[in-house]
């Protein structure tokens, strides 16, 4: 109810805005503003391409599809950047939409073009929103195709689609062959593409280069791997701080599926540096088993967000690449990811989750690795990954317990040789090393972690 | 439901008649349904639980039977394990008592059991038998001791001032191996030989013996150079510099070394 509310106030905002700015003289051109009576009548296609430029970045200037560069702000030598939304079920403008104009700007100076389709996709049946994305594909593609005959370059082209506007993005490049530069896929929409053929959906033939982001394959995004890498917040589906249920109201829908565009803007803003891990599947990541990016190298694992120029190569080699990372709830979204090797003498093989708390002075953060037992076998090194939603700077101890599931019976006793802290992420920071410690079943162990020294 | 607990309870000595009131109330109701088909039936479920005492009684029992929609075989099966349930096994007991009685029994040796193994739990990992640790495995090595003040005595081992240190510190190094959980059954002595130059360097030696099955593992795992090395290291780290005084081991000096 109070996100609704809040979604109200910014669009009376953004309104009062628009008009503020019109009556200074100059013209804005803004984002097709509609409301749900639009929806309920049905809206008929109509595009409009509306410029921002470091120039105007408050102002958004509309462009004619036959002579963009009437326009003097508009300079094809340029690269452009189209932003391309989705279905819009209330007609409101995308609350996200500045704040991506604004941040695309600041990456590069070039035109960004923000493709309002908002006649057309505002209409309460989906299917018909549906429909439109290929009519507005097709009128992209001749602005396109007539930008290229004024002089740009189809290869400093990039899209950028959330949900439908990512197939829609998808056809255009497949109208222009895949020579477009990039398409960037912010959760690509899932109904009615489920069992869609790579023509009729986002695919990695579609462009140069693309890449996609999931947060909600489980609902309104799509399952599978549409790009050259496929990046997968928290596995794709369920993202940690979005409602599990429908008393939350709207947010119990949109939440999951915005989290892409909240992602991919904060990582735009370099305030979280999301790595993600290629890895086989989500369980597996959890597990450690893909913490390493040899593929890569010298280039550390790919980074979500603008810049991909240091992993596009090796990802076009590689085909199709899954990257998989984990979440926090709010921002900066990235979590402080340790790999925890440990060595056990225990003659007996047992399983057993784990339970780590780092400490720092007062504050500590915890990680409980329970997704699956961990292995304990004699003189074999068991890995796992920890994550932490803190980033203490300096660990003065670490708490750690077991629980190998033992309701009744003895309790079980794990002799480690070692424990080997790595911090993933940040090479700079020296590895923890404790030797020779013993974690008895649920009993909570504490030390203070040494530096690894050389050679381990 | 009432009528039919009464029957049950009382058994044999229960008076037909004063069943009947309680059925009459529906009379008229059980005058409307079929009676030909279930009056069958009935005879059979008589004869075959509540014996005479029903029997005389076909109004009653086909009411109850209709309303529970209860075949007549059902409750009759039921009626006669109640009845079982019932007989005096012997003194005042009876046998339902003595079923209850059985199932607590089971449970209660059930818990004793797994109490009892809990306690009498034996870890295998702390089972050893020194006698068969015979195979050596030493260590050579030096550290300095920046805090302790020099004096010329010290650099010969006879002298007095050299031997209480020696000794305190072999004290010292005996302890820390034997408090170890990995190492401490195996270690077997340390020694310190000999006091350097002037940063204080103390040599030292540590004996480990091990079994001489599976000697190849302990040898490159738990008493490889890296682990016991590593475990004095973690020692001279959660020192306290001033608690420690004049004993104090500077960790970075710390050298070790497998002997051939």
């Amino acid at each position: 109810m109070l996100s609704c509310r809040l979604l109200l106030l910014l669009g009376l905002l953004l309104l009062c805005k628009g008009q503020e700015e019109s009556g200074g003289g100059e013209s804005c051109d803004n984002f097709t503003d509609l409301n749900l009576s639009h929806c309920f009548m049905g809206t008929v296609l109509y595009v409009r391409l509306l410029l921002y430029t470091r120039s105007n970045l408050d102002c958004g200037r509309e462009l004619d599809h036959h002579h963009p560069s009437s326009q003097p702000l508009f300079n094809v030598s340029r690269p452009t950047a189209f932003v391309i939304h989705g279905y819009r079920p209330t007609g409101a403008p995308p609350i996200w939409i500045d704040h991506l104009v604004q941040l695309l700007a600041e990456q590069e100076d070039m035109n960004v073009i923000v493709v309002d389709w908002n006649k057309g996709a505002a209409n309460l049946n989906y299917f018909t929103a549906v429909t439109y994305t290929r009519d507005a594909a097709h009128n992209l593609t001749g602005f396109i195709e007539t930008m290229q005959e004024e002089g740009a370059s189809l290869s400093s082209v990039h899209l950028l689609g959330v949900s439908l506007g990512a197939h829609l993005a998808g056809f255009v490049g497949a109208n222009l062959h895949g020579k477009i530069g990039r398409i960037t896929g912010l959760d690509p929409a899932g109904p009615m593409f489920t069992s869609a053929i790579p023509e009729e959906r986002l695919d990695p033939t579609d462009a140069m280069f693309v890449d996609v982001l999931h947060t909600d394959m489980d609902s309104f995004g799509l399952r599978g791997t549409h790009g050259h890498i496929d990046f997968y917040a928290n596995g794709g589906a369920d993202q940690p701080g979005c409602p599990k249920t429908i008393f939350s109201g709207k947010a119990y829908f949109v939440c999951d599926h915005q989290r892409s565009m909240f992602l991919f803007l904060c990582a735009l803003n370099r305030t979280c540096s999301l790595t993600g891990y290629p890895c086989s599947s989500y369980s597996h990541f959890l597990e450690g088993r893909c913490l390493q990016c040899e593929a890569f190298k010298p280039a550390p694992c790919p980074v979500l967000g603008y810049d991909m120029s240091q992993w596009r190569d090796t990802l076009l080699k590689l085909g199709q690449t899954r990257a998989f990372f984990s979440t926090t709830s709010t921002l900066p979204y990235r979590k402080m990811s340790y790999r925890v090797d440990m060595v056990t003498w225990n003659q007996y093989l047992r399983w057993g989750v784990v339970y780590i708390r780092l400490h720092s002075g007062k504050n500590f953060t915890e990680a409980r690795i329970d997704h699956k037992q961990l292995r304990f076998e004699q003189y074999t090194s068991s890995r796992l990954l920890a994550q932490f939603d803190e980033d203490l700077q300096q660990v003065h101890k670490i708490s750690m317990r077991i629980n190998t599931g033992n309701v009744i019976g003895p309790r079980y006793k794990i002799r480690l040789l070692r424990i080997r802290f790595t911090p993933l992420e940040r090479p700079e920071r020296p590895l923890m090393c404790r030797f020779d410690i013993i974690l008895e079943e649920n009993m909570e162990v504490a030390f203070r972690p040494l530096p690894c020294g050389s050679g381990l | 439901m009432d009528i039919e607990l009464q029957t049950k309870t009382n058994g044999a000595t229960y008076l037909s008649k004063e069943q009947v009131p309680a059925g009459n109330g529906d009379g008229a109701a059980y005058r409307i349904t079929e009676v030909g088909e279930e009056d069958g039936l009935l005879s059979a479920q008589t004869s075959g639980c509540n014996g005479g005492t029903v029997a005389s009684d076909h109004a009653v029992e086909t009411q109850i039977n209709l309303e529970k929609i209860h075949t007549p075989q059902e409750t009759s099966a039921v009626c006669r394990i109640k009845g079982e349930l019932n007989e005096v096994i012997f003194w005042r007991v009876k046998l339902w008592m003595a079923i209850i009685i059985l199932f607590f029994f089971i449970f209660a040796v059930i818990i004793m059991s797994m109490l009892l193994c809990s306690v009498i739990h034996e870890d295998k990992d702390e089972i050893f038998d020194p006698s068969t640790f015979q195979v050596p495995q030493c260590f050579n090595g030096s550290f300095q001791l920046p805090n302790l003040v020099f004096t010329e005595e010290l650099f010969t081992m006879s002298s007095n001032e050299s031997q209480t240190l020696a000794g305190e510190l072999r004290e010292k190094l005996a302890d820390l191996y034997r408090s170890s959980p990995a190492l401490g059954r195996y270690f077997s002595k340390a020694d310190i030989y000999a006091f350097r130059n002037q940063l204080l360097l103390a040599d030292f030696q540590l004996t480990f013996l091990m079994p001489a099955e599976h000697q190849d593992q302990l040898r490159n795992i738990t008493l490889s150079r890296k682990m016991v090395y590593n475990v004095f290291r973690q020692f001279l780290y959660d020192q306290e510099p001033d608690e420690s005084g004049q004993m104090y081991i500077d960790p970075v000096s710390l050298k070790m070394f497998l002997k051939h």
